[in-house]
């Protein structure tokens, strides 16, 4: 386990080293590429002043919010889509003109219905994640040996209850990859939006550095995104690990 | 909910059932079934591969519209799947992502009953089916003998008052089988509940059931019933006795004349 971490960091660990000589051996200016050391000072002034776990906190706050808003809107949709025809026939056509569209392209409409503060961007995130959140619910959902949901009622479950009792765990791999695909996307989005629109959290910061032409805060920024990011997809990862403790994936 | 089982007889009235594939011929599965299954009894259904023993299980079941003919227990016509009619299937269907435990207090939690009085139910049945010790394990965890005795008493501590089995043993070894066979036999002269159980093992049938009903190719109808009752003495050793295996052989015959029937081309 240790060594396998170890082994991942080094691959950054000779892309740090590469940059830093870069810088020394004069290769690049500075203000295309300033020296690690200066990125990594200002890491670490960011931490020092709770700048970073300010604007971490506001942008996780909206990826999450979003998030939570596209599992809870589209994990029922997606289970309904292959269940009930009604839904199939309304959202499956919208679902698949949605999913390839670049849904940053929407962020004027949600900033004029919703006004420019963390609702717009809320639903920003969720709508980009959503269609992602679909899919994989319809895709689990199909897959679902009819075997299963008869036992189900023939042990006594009622109709409504096959959704939550056979459905929604059956499909649950298919759903938590899903997951692992949104919330990055969920994430990017995020930092897009707030990149446009200026303001608070981890993308308003790099914005605005950007804008004072600060190099420096803006690698910072990548780098406190890119941290952020990868926290979040490791614990998404673990909590996979956790909900398919069943699965055959786990024994592996 | 709560009173315990009461077996009840089924009876079958000029069942028959098609399948409609959305591509392809509609299918004739099912030609005209009557048959009567005796309150209490082990009836088991035997026939050919193909010939419709799975639909016809899954039409008592509740599972497949009826769509031409009845199913009538002593509670009714049978329009829907129902707690009173317990299933296990030839691949177990235990929900994977539940413990044998969980597995088990499904059906228990289902009628009502919680905390305490349905932990020891489900224990009773765990113990009934000797899986004592694996509560906590993953039906992934466990191999095929110990699925299906987790299916069975998941299916028994519902109570039904019909238990339909669909080739159950199919998947397992010969020994494993032969085991689970003859504490399936030893669990059903306690509680006595009306089987149904298609096998295609004619030596299973003998074994195991009261009356054996013999069924065609495709459609499936039903060619004859007769009573076997080599099930009421718990005598181990019966399958080396001559009259026992002068039963399969006759039963053996009856089956393989359907096969043949099968394979001869039809008339021009
Ligand atoms: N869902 C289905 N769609 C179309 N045909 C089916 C379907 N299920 C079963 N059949 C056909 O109906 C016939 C009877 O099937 P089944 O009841 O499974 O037979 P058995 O259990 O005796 O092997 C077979 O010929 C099979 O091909
Ligand atoms: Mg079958």
């Amino acid at each position: 386990m240790i060594g396998r971490i170890a082994l991942r960091c080094s691959a950054f660990l000779v892309l740090l080293a590469g940059w830093e000589a870069a810088n020394r051996l004069g290769l690049i200016r500075p203000f295309l590429l300033p020296p690690l050391t200066a990125v990594a000072a200002r890491l670490v002034a960011d931490v020092a002043s709770g700048a970073f776990f300010l604007n971490a906190a506001v942008t996780l706050y909206r990826t999450l919010a979003g998030f939570a808003l596209a599992c809870v809107i589209g994990i029922p949709l997606g289970i309904l889509i292959s269940r009930r025809k009604l839904v199939g026939w309304f959202v499956e056509p919208i679902v698949s003109v949605g999913f390839p569209m670049p849904a940053i392209a929407f962020l004027p409409i949600f900033m004029l219905w919703f006004g420019v503060f963390d609702l717009s961007k809320i639903v920003m995130t969720g709508f980009s994640a959503v269609f992602t959140v679909i899919a994989a619910a319809d895709a689990g959902t199909r897959g679902v040996e009819r075997q299963l949901t008869w036992s189900a009622q023939s042990l006594g479950a009622t109709r409504a209850e096959l959704f939550r009792d056979v459905m929604l765990p059956a499909a649950m791999p298919q759903i938590l990859t899903g997951l692992q695909v949104a919330l990055p996307l969920a994430l990017i989005v995020e930092v897009a939006s707030e990149m446009l629109m200026g303001g608070t959290g981890l993308g308003g910061m790099m914005v605005n550095a950007e804008n004072y032409a600060d190099s420096v805060g803006v690698y910072a920024g990548i780098v406190e995104i890119a941290l952020v990011g990868g926290i979040a997809v490791a614990l998404m990862a673990r909590l996979r690990r956790h909900l398919l403790r069943w699965h055959p994936e786990a024994a592996g | 909910m709560t009173d315990p089982s009461v077996p009840t007889g089924i009876v079958i009235t000029g069942l028959s059932h098609d399948y409609t594939p959305r591509a392809g011929t509609r299918v004739r599965a099912l030609e005209d079934v009557s048959l009567t299954v005796a309150t209490g009894s082990f009836h088991a259904l035997l026939g050919p591969s193909g010939c419709g023993k799975s639909t016809l299980l899954y039409c008592i079941g509740g599972f497949l519209p009826v769509q031409t003919g009845s199913i009538r227990t002593d509670r009714g016509l049978v329009t829907d799947p129902g707690p009173d009619r317990g299933v296990v299937f030839q691949n177990f269907a235990l929900f994977p992502w539940k413990t044998v435990l969980q597995n088990i207090l499904y059906g228990i939690g289902k009628r009502g009953i919680r905390g305490a009085e349905a932990r020891d139910r489900a224990q009773h049945f765990i113990d009934l089916v000797h899986l004592t010790g694996f509560e906590a394990s993953f039906p992934g965890q466990l191999s095929g003998g110990m699925q299906q005795r987790a299916a069975l008493a998941r299916t028994l501590a519902a109570e039904p008052d019909i238990l339909l089995m669909d080739e159950p043993f199919g998947a397992l070894d010969a020994q494993t089988r032969r085991i689970m066979q003859e504490e399936l036999l030893g669990i059903w002269r306690q509680t006595r509940q009306t089987v149904v159980f298609v096998t295609h093992d004619v030596a299973e049938a003998v074994y195991l059931s009261d009356a054996i009903s013999v069924m065609s190719a495709r459609p499936g109808r039903i060619r004859r019933t007769l009573s076997a009752g080599f099930n009421r003495a718990a005598d181990p050793a019966v399958f080396k006795r001559p009259d026992f295996t002068e039963q399969v052989e006759l039963i053996w015959q009856m089956v393989r004349a359907e096969v043949d029937d099968a394979r001869r081309p039809a008339p021009a």
